[in-house]
């Protein structure tokens, strides 16, 4: 269970990216949250695993405030919050492999995961490469590979951590619509399958009816939006300019009857 | 499927991308005068009249065209007339000197005038501008001409001195003669020679005996060769010299011994004067009487002596001296630009982070400290390893210590820029997604920043290491140790053969360090 209580989080230069932000991730849920670049959607989700430090507000994660996590606290916390993002962010140069491991890296020794990892999780990576279907792989360079492959490795270096929640920063943004359904769909199998709850940003808004279970949407820093899958297919133009403004259209005129399209 | 598309603009219409009224490109605002007056403003004072045609920038550069090019004409005909004065005999001098250069010159400059007025002419005109930039066409045309003079370029002596250097340059291309040796033996006889002939007796002929060289040369007596008052060569007596009992068919060297006992190789043509024995040991050639190399206060009568010599290898072949020098500092060039590389690679790294500006953008104090270690490296990079070897010789003495210093300091500030702007392109991406594994700050420098930074770093090192020892090469020109040292010493003595040598290590060393750096760095990039 993970609640987030007015959040608010201003930078150096004055841009409120976040200004009281509150909501909750149930344990099994597919929260997906939407809303134009610059939303402040980013924001929020490194300020939950605190890559970037919020300026006020509560981060709970089982009865525990994340904000004020002591540095060892925090890297205990972040090992069961999975993360995956829109580039990858895979090391380019290192192996599958080596990439997927990484994400074993809270659960080792520090000094010595420095030079090796232990043999039960490099089958453990090997496990999960399986999983995700890139077994084959696993010994090329990252950027060899697609970017559909590279964000199944980057599923794969999350799934390592054995988290309880995953973060995912529109995770199919760089792919093409095919791939992007066979992602999330992944996503989605790791949800009902193994119960991890989900917090995702996307842009697609039939991709968002397909797959969440509840739905926030944010503008210029504030939750404006607040439903359900099914309130996603009956939202009026109304409560679509509150998420995009004003000046946008829907494409495609309404959104029902495309599911899954 | 329904997309949401961002970032979208409505479309720019037609009107939106027109010009308001007046303010087409190209359009200026009008010209101060008419035409005519600026073009007469521009023929009393070249660039004049564009300036009053707002042309300001155009007319200045056409002023300072016309002003350089007289001004350096006018120096290129004193140069051609050093011994004449007046302007009228200098130019007539120079004229008649170099008419290909002064004739061409006039008439570009005075047509540059006359067209810069034109040009003004046109620059007054309402509306669009007119006259393009054809006129600096003929500025560079001018200039060209100029450079041509001043650089003292002549491809006719390139072309006809060419066949002079032939000696030379197939002996820099083939040295490998240089590259074994053998001891020798020289056999071989002579006969004195009186300079100048007088009434006193001649030198007595040699006596000859049986089974050993024997050499006659008749007459005995002559002059040597000397130059008259206008520098014109005198050739000196020919002496027929004949000689008997050498090793038949050889290669026999002719040897001429003055006075005071020094010998040398008599040359004609500029060659070595040799000849050949017949079959049974026997020659007979004529040789002219050589220059005199005693100094020319020593008068009176004086014994010469023409030899000639016979030169047998004996024994085994071996490596010769100059291989094995020229191995030797080879290889000191090679650890020399090892070193250098090392030194700097070890210097390099600490002070290209405080060179990276993403890690240094914290605060005004680190930010000077990057502004300053910039400008630092950037002065040490723009002078040349070279001029950097002098200034070590001046601390350290002459030889490899001061190559390396000067390649150390240079490869410093050359990795010290690569380095840094590799630590700038880092991707901040793997770093972000190794924190949230819950990794310590140690694991993500070693998994998300050393992964992206060691390919870069191996890459400009190897690539270093390629550059220093190609520089370590020419370092010893200045006395920086290493083969260049050898090499400038060969080619001082106009030993073309041991300097031969010397090129061709160099050629290979770096033609195999281009081929394995080359192939290396492609394996980690």
């Amino acid at each position: 269970m993970l609640e987030v209580k007015n959040l608010t989080k201003i930078y150096d230069d004055g841009t409120v990216a976040l200004r009281d932000v509150s909501f909750e991730v149930a344990d099994g849920d597919f929260l997906i949250i939407i809303g134009l670049s610059g939303s402040g959607k980013s924001t929020l989700l490194r300020c939950i695993n605190r890559l970037i430090e919020p300026t006020a507000g509560q981060i709970v994660w089982d009865e525990v405030d994340i904000t004020m996590a002591e540095p060892t606290q925090l890297r205990e916390t972040r090992r069961q919050i999975g993360m995956i993002f829109q580039q990858f962010n895979l090391v380019k140069r290192s192996t599958v492999l080596t990439n997927v491991l990484a994400g074993r890296l809270g659960y080792v020794n520090p000094w010595t995961s420095l030079l090796r990892f232990p043999a039960e999780d490099r089958e453990m990576a090997m496990r999960v490469l399986e999983r995700v279907g890139i077994t084959d792989q696993a010994h090329k360079r990252a950027d060899e590979l697609s970017g559909g492959q590279q964000q199944r490795v980057g599923i794969a270096r999350a799934l390592m951590q054995e988290p309880r929640i995953i973060l995912a920063d529109e995770p199919v943004a760089s792919l093409d619509p095919v791939l992007a359904h066979s992602i999330l769909g992944d996503l989605e199998r790791l949800n009902q399958e193994e119960g991890i709850s989900i917090l995702c940003s996307l842009h697609y808004l039939d991709l968002v009816q397909r797959y969440a279970t509840r739905v926030i949407g944010l503008r210029d820093g504030q939750i404006v939006y607040r439903g359900t899958r099914e309130d996603i297919r009956r939202m009026t133009d109304e409560e679509f300019k509150g998420i995009y403004g004003v000046e946008a259209e829907r494409v495609g005129g309404g959104l029902e009857g495309t599911v899954g399209g | 499927m329904a997309i949401w598309q961002e970032d979208q603009h409505p479309p720019a219409t037609s009107s939106d991308r027109g010009f308001p009224e007046g303010k087409r490109p190209g359009e200026q605002p009008p010209s101060l005068v008419s035409p005519p007056v600026a073009g007469v403003a521009s023929l009393l004072l070249p660039g004049l009249g564009q300036a009053m045609a707002r042309q300001i920038q155009r007319g200045l550069l056409l002023l300072c065209s016309l002003v350089t090019a007289v001004a350096l004409l006018v120096w290129r005909i004193n140069l051609l007339a050093p011994h004449d004065v007046g302007a009228m005999a200098i130019f007539s001098k120079a004229l008649k000197r170099r008419p290909l250069f002064v004739i061409p010159m006039l008439v570009g400059v005075v047509a540059l005038w006359v067209w810069t007025a034109w040009d003004a002419y046109l620059q007054a005109q309402p509306g669009q501008r007119r006259g393009g930039t054809s006129i600096f066409v003929l500025v560079i045309a001018l200039f060209f001409v100029l450079g041509w003079q001043i650089s003292e370029i002549n491809p006719y002596k390139f072309v006809t001195e060419l066949s002079d250097a032939k000696g030379p340059l197939s002996r820099v291309m083939w040295p490998w003669g240089a590259a074994v040796t053998q001891e020798t033996e020289t056999t071989g006889a002579g006969a004195d020679i009186l300079s100048p002939c007088d009434d006193e007796p001649l030198p007595p002929l040699p006596e000859e005996i049986p089974g050993q060289p024997y050499v006659m040369a008749d007459p005995t007596c002559g002059d040597l060769s000397t130059q008259d008052e206008n520098l014109q060569p005198v050739p000196g007596t020919a002496l027929t010299v004949i000689g008997r009992g050498f090793a038949p068919n050889t290669e026999t060297q002719i040897w001429w011994v003055d006075p005071i006992g020094n010998d040398f190789r008599v040359r004609q043509a500029g060659e070595y004067f040799t000849t050949q024995t017949d079959d049974q040991g026997a020659f007979q050639i004529e040789v002219t009487m050589p220059y005199r190399n005693i100094p020319t206060s020593s008068v009176g009568r004086m014994i010469h002596r023409v030899e000639a010599r016979q030169v047998a290898g004996v024994g085994a072949w071996r490596l010769s001296d100059v291989l094995l020098h020229n191995v030797e500092k080879m290889v000191e060039t090679i650890v020399l630009g090892m070193m250098a590389t090392i030194f700097g690679i070890i210097l390099a790294v600490p002070i290209s982070f405080l060179a990276a500006r993403n890690l240094m953008a914290g605060s005004p104090v680190t930010m000077a400290l990057y502004y300053l270690t910039r400008t630092i490296l950037n002065i040490i990079r723009s002078i040349e390893p070279l001029i950097w070897a002098i200034v070590a010789i001046v601390v350290v003495g002459l030889g490899p210590f001061a190559g390396i210093i000067a390649l150390t300091v240079h490869s410093i500030a050359a990795l010290g820029k690569l380095y840094s702007e590799a630590i700038e392109s880092i991707d901040p991406g793997p770093i972000e997604a190794i924190q949230a594994t819950g990794a310590t700050q140690l694991q993500t420098i070693m998994y998300a920043v050393v992964p992206q930074m060691i390919p870069p770093f191996v890459s400009f090192s190897i690539y270093r290491w390629d550059i220093n020892v190609r520089m370590s090469t020419v370092i010893g020109l200045v006395g920086g140790g290493g083969i260049g040292f050898l090499l400038v010493q060969y080619i001082r003595l106009l030993d073309y053969r041991s300097a031969g040598i010397a090129v061709w290590f160099i050629a290979v060393t770096v033609a195999i360090l281009d081929y394995v750096s080359a192939d290396i760095r492609q394996r980690f990039v």
